[in-house]
C-alpha cells in the first residue's frame, strides 16, 4: 500500500489556481523527489498533503486514510518557511517541539542529547537558536524533523544552508532512514541531490504534474539520439549512420541519423578495428530535462 | 488533551521563568514600597528639632498650654515655647534657639488671625499643622474631655443603603481603596498577558515556526493551550500582588486602627472573578486574534489600545461612579463588556446593583468572550501562514474567509 497517494487534487487562491489536477503515489520505503520551479505549486502541494489546506477536490490518502491528529506523530517535516523559537536555548527548544510529537520529555531529552552529539551540536544546546549559525540551525531542524522517528519523512529543500560535509552527512542520514524502511519526500531545487538519492520524482509546473515516473525511466525517455565514445584511435571520417561527431573531454558526441540504431554505429566501429573504450548512449542531466519540460509546458 | 497542556506549560514557564517576568512581578510593589520611602524620607528631611515659640497677644491660652499627643505623626513633634512678648521672641529666632514663631494676635477669637515669623525661608507645613493642632487642643481645654475629642475628631458617618445591604463608614478609607486597587491590578496584569499573548501568537509566523507547530498539534489546541499558559502568567502575576497587598494591609493595620475591619460585602467578592476571567479571556482572545491577522508583533501595537483602554476608562469617571452609582454613566459602564470588569465591582461597593444588571453584564461579557475566542480561531486558521501579508478584516469576516 503506498504511503501517500494523491488524487486529482485541485486548490485554488482567488483566480490563481495553484494545484491543477495533480495525482502521485509515493511508495513505502523509497525517497521520492517533488520537483518543480518556484510557485509551482510544490508547497501547496505538501500543505495539502499534510491537512494544513483543504483541496477544493480530490483525495489524498496519507499512512492509510486521511489526516488526523494520532498521524501528526508519525511524520516529520522539514517546511521551507522554518525557523525555531529564536530566543530559546537549543534543547529546550528541541524536547519542546519533540514532546508536541507525542515523545515524553526524558526520552526526548534522551534522543536530542544523542542527535546533538552526531550532528556536533552537543557544545551549544544550551545557547540560545539565534546565537547558532545559520548552518547549525538548520541541523537542529532536521534533528525536530527526525527525533520522533517518523514513519513518513517530508523535507523541502533539506540542503539549504549546508556545507559540503554536512550536506554528506544530511544525505548519508536519508540513506539510513531509508534503509530503516522509512518513505522520504525531499522537495529540491538541486537536481543533482535529487539524481543522487531519489528513486523516483514528480515534476510539478504551474500547478500540473507534468513527468512522473521512475528516475532512471524518465531519463531514458529524455534521452536524446547521441552517443558518447571514447577510443585509443581517432574515430574516422564519414561512419554511416553519423551526422555529426563533435569531441568532447577527451571523448566524442556522435549524434545519429533518423532510422540509425546504436547497433549499427558499434559494429561499424568495431569492422574498422577501433579499440573502443566507453560506448554509451547519452542520458540527459535531470537539470537538462527540469528545463526542457519546463521551458515545453510554458511555452 | 496531553498536547494542550505541553502548549499550556511551555508558554506559561518560559514567561515566569524569565528574569523579565520577576522584574515585572516585584517591579509593582517595589515602586510602591519606594514611594512610600520616598515620602517618609522627605518628612525626615524636612523635620527641623528646634522648638517653635508663640506670643499670645489675644490672651486665649494658659500659661501652662499643653501640647498634643501626636501620636498619628510619622515624625518626632517638636517643643512649642512661650514668650511673653514679641521682642524675646525675635531674640530667641535670631540667637537660633526657636526655628520660627507664631504671634496669636489680640484678635484672634473674633478674626482667628496668626502671624509666623521666621527667618530661614518658609517653615515646613507640619510646624503649622502641630501649631493648629495646638491651639486646638488649648481652645478645648476647658471643655469636657468626651466633647474636646468629638469636635477634634469630628463625626463617623455611616451610609446605610435602603435595603441594609450596604454600610460604609466614612473613616473606612481601605473599603474604597480596595476596589480601585484590585482594579488597577487587573489593568496591569491583563496588559502583561495580553502582551505576552499577542507575541506568542505572532512568534510563531515571524519565526518561522508555525507549519511545524500546526503538524504536530490542532490549531484548536494551539491557540487553548497559548490563551490558558498566558492568561495563567497574567493571573500569576495578579495573584502575587494581591497577595503582598493582603501583607501589606495587615502589616500597615497594626499601625492604622481604622483599616484593622474592612467592611467590604460579599458581592464585591464574587463579582471580582466573575468579570474578570471572562474578561480576561476577552481580551486574551482579542489579542490572539490581532496576533493571527498581522505579520510582526509591532504591526499590531497601535491597534492593541483599542482593547485595553476601555478597560481603564471607569477611572476617569470614578467620582460620577462613587457619588451616583446608580446612574446611566456608571449603569452603563458595568454593562459594557470591556468596562464592567472595573465598574461593576467598584459600584458594587457603594450602591445594590439589580440583578437584572448583573445577569446582562456577566451574560454580554461571557458571550462577548466566547465570541472572541471563535474569532482568534478563525483568524488564526486563516492567517497562520500568511508570510509578510496581513489579513484583512473583509477576509476576516466574509464569505471567501469561510472557505478556506
Amino acid at each position: 500500500m503506498p504511503t501517500i497517494e494523491i488524487e486529482h487534487i485541485h486548490k485554488t487562491f482567488g483566480s490563481l489556481k495553484a494545484v491543477d489536477d495533480v495525482s502521485f503515489k509515493v511508495e513505502a520505503g523509497e525517497i521520492f523527489g517533488l520537483l518543480g520551479p518556484n510557485g509551482a505549486g510544490k508547497t501547496t502541494t505538501i500543505r495539502i498533503m499534510l491537512d494544513i489546506f483543504k483541496p477544493d477536490s480530490g483525495r489524498v490518502s496519507i499512512l492509510g486514510g486521511e489526516m488526523d491528529e494520532a498521524k501528526k506523530n508519525r511524520i516529520g517535516y522539514l517546511p521551507e518557511e522554518r525557523g525555531l523559537y529564536q530566543d530559546t536555548p537549543v534543547d529546550r527548544c528541541l524536547v519542546y517541539l519533540a514532546t508536541l510529537k507525542g515523545l515524553s520529555k526524558n526520552e526526548a531529552i534522551r534522543r536530542i542529547d544523542e542527535y546533538l552529539i552526531r550532528f556536533d551540536l552537543a557544545d551549544h544546546k544550551h545557547k540560545k537558536v539565534k546565537e547558532l549559525s545559520k548552518g547549525m540551525q538548520q541541523k537542529a531542524q532536521l534533528i525536530a524533523t527526525l527525533v520522533h522517528k517518523p514513519e513518513l519523512i517530508i523535507i523541502d529543500e533539506p540542503f539549504s544552508a549546508l556545507d559540503p560535509v554536512n550536506t554528506q552527512m544530511v544525505k548519508d542520514l536519508l540513506r539510513e532512514e531509508r534503509t530503516k524502511g522509512k518513505t522520504i519526500v525531499m522537495c529540491t531545487h538541486q537536481m543533482h541531490q535529487v539524481e543522487e538519492l531519489c528513486d523516483r520524482l514528480v515534476l510539478i509546473n504551474q500547478g500540473r504534474a507534468v513527468l512522473y515516473g521512475q528516475l532512471e525511466q524518465i531519463r531514458r525517455q529524455f534521452a536524446g539520439r547521441e552517443l558518447v565514445v571514447r577510443a585509443s584511435n581517432p574515430l574516422p571520417a564519414g561512419l554511416p549512420g553519423i551526422i555529426s561527431c563533435v569531441a568532447l573531454n577527451g571523448s566524442f558526441r556522435l549524434k545519429l541519423e533518423p532510422g540509425a540504431s546504436p547497433q549499427d554505429v558499434l559494429r561499424e566501429l568495431v569492422l574498422q578495428n577501433v579499440t573502443v573504450e566507453r560506448f554509451e548512449i547519452a542520458m540527459p542531466t535531470l537539470d537538462e530535462i527540469f528545463i526542457q519540460v519546463v521551458k515545453g509546458s510554458d511555452g | 488533551m496531553a498536547k494542550f497542556w505541553r502548549v499550556f506549560s511551555y508558554e506559561y514557564l518560559r514567561h515566569v521563568l524569565r528574569k523579565r517576568f520577576i522584574f515585572a512581578l516585584l517591579s509593582v510593589p517595589l515602586f510602591i514600597l519606594f514611594f512610600g520611602f520616598v515620602a517618609v524620607l522627605m518628612v525626615f528631611l524636612e523635620y527641623n528639632p528646634r522648638p517653635v515659640g508663640y506670643v499670645d497677644l489675644s490672651g486665649v491660652l494658659k500659661e501652662t498650654a499643653v501640647l498634643p499627643s501626636g501620636a498619628d505623626n510619622i515624625a518626632p513633634t517638636v517643643n512649642i515655647r512661650r514668650y511673653d512678648d514679641e521682642n524675646t521672641a525675635k531674640s530667641a529666632l535670631l540667637a537660633g534657639q526657636i526655628q520660627a514663631y507664631f504671634v496669636i494676635e489680640p484678635n484672634y477669637l473674633q478674626t482667628g488671625k496668626v502671624k509666623l515669623i521666621a527667618v530661614e525661608g518658609t517653615p515646613s507645613a507640619s510646624i503649622k499643622s502641630e501649631f493648629s493642632d495646638f491651639l486646638k487642643t488649648n481652645l478645648l481645654a476647658s471643655q469636657p474631655k468626651a466633647v474636646a475629642n468629638r469636635i477634634e475628631n469630628g463625626s463617623v458617618l455611616t451610609i446605610i443603603s435602603a435595603d441594609g445591604s450596604r454600610r460604609m463608614n466614612s473613616d473606612q478609607w481601605l473599603d474604597i481603596a480596595i476596589p480601585i486597587v484590585a482594579g488597577l491590578l487587573f489593568v496591569f496584569a491583563v496588559n502583561t498577558s495580553g502582551g505576552y499573548l499577542l507575541q506568542a501568537v505572532v512568534e510563531e509566523k515571524e519565526n518561522r515556526t508555525i507549519e511545524i507547530i500546526v503538524t504536530s498539534v490542532s490549531p484548536e489546541q494551539l491557540m487553548a493551550g497559548k490563551i490558558a499558559g498566558n492568561l495563567s502568567v497574567g493571573l500569576t502575576q495578579l495573584l502575587a500582588w494581591i497577595l503582598m497587598a493582603f501583607l501589606a494591609v495587615i502589616l500597615v493595620a497594626n499601625f492604622i486602627p481604622s483599616i484593622q475591619n474592612p467592611q467590604i460585602n460579599g458581592q464585591f467578592f464574587w463579582l471580582v472573578p466573575l468579570t474578570l476571567i471572562p474578561a480576561f479571556i476577552l481580551v486574551a482572545a482579542f489579542m490572539a486574534a490581532l496576533g493571527a491577522t498581522v505579520t510582526e508583533a509591532r504591526e499590531a501595537q497601535p491597534v492593541v489600545g483599542l482593547f485595553t483602554l476601555p478597560i481603564v476608562i471607569p477611572y476617569w469617571f470614578i467620582n460620577q461612579i462613587m457619588t451616583n452609582p446608580n446612574g446611566p454613566l456608571a449603569t452603563g459602564l458595568s454593562i459594557f463588556p470591556l468596562t464592567a470588569p472595573v465598574s461593576l465591582p467598584l459600584r458594587s461597593i457603594f450602591t445594590v446593583i439589580p440583578a437584572w444588571q448583573i445577569a446582562l453584564s456577566l451574560f454580554l461579557l461571557m458571550s462577548c468572550a466566547a465570541g472572541a475566542i471563535w474569532l482568534a480561531g478563525r483568524a488564526f486558521r486563516l492567517g497562520m501562514l500568511r508570510y509578510g501579508k496581513r489579513l484583512s478584516w473583509q477576509e476576516l469576516f466574509g464569505r471567501a474567509g469561510r472557505a478556506a
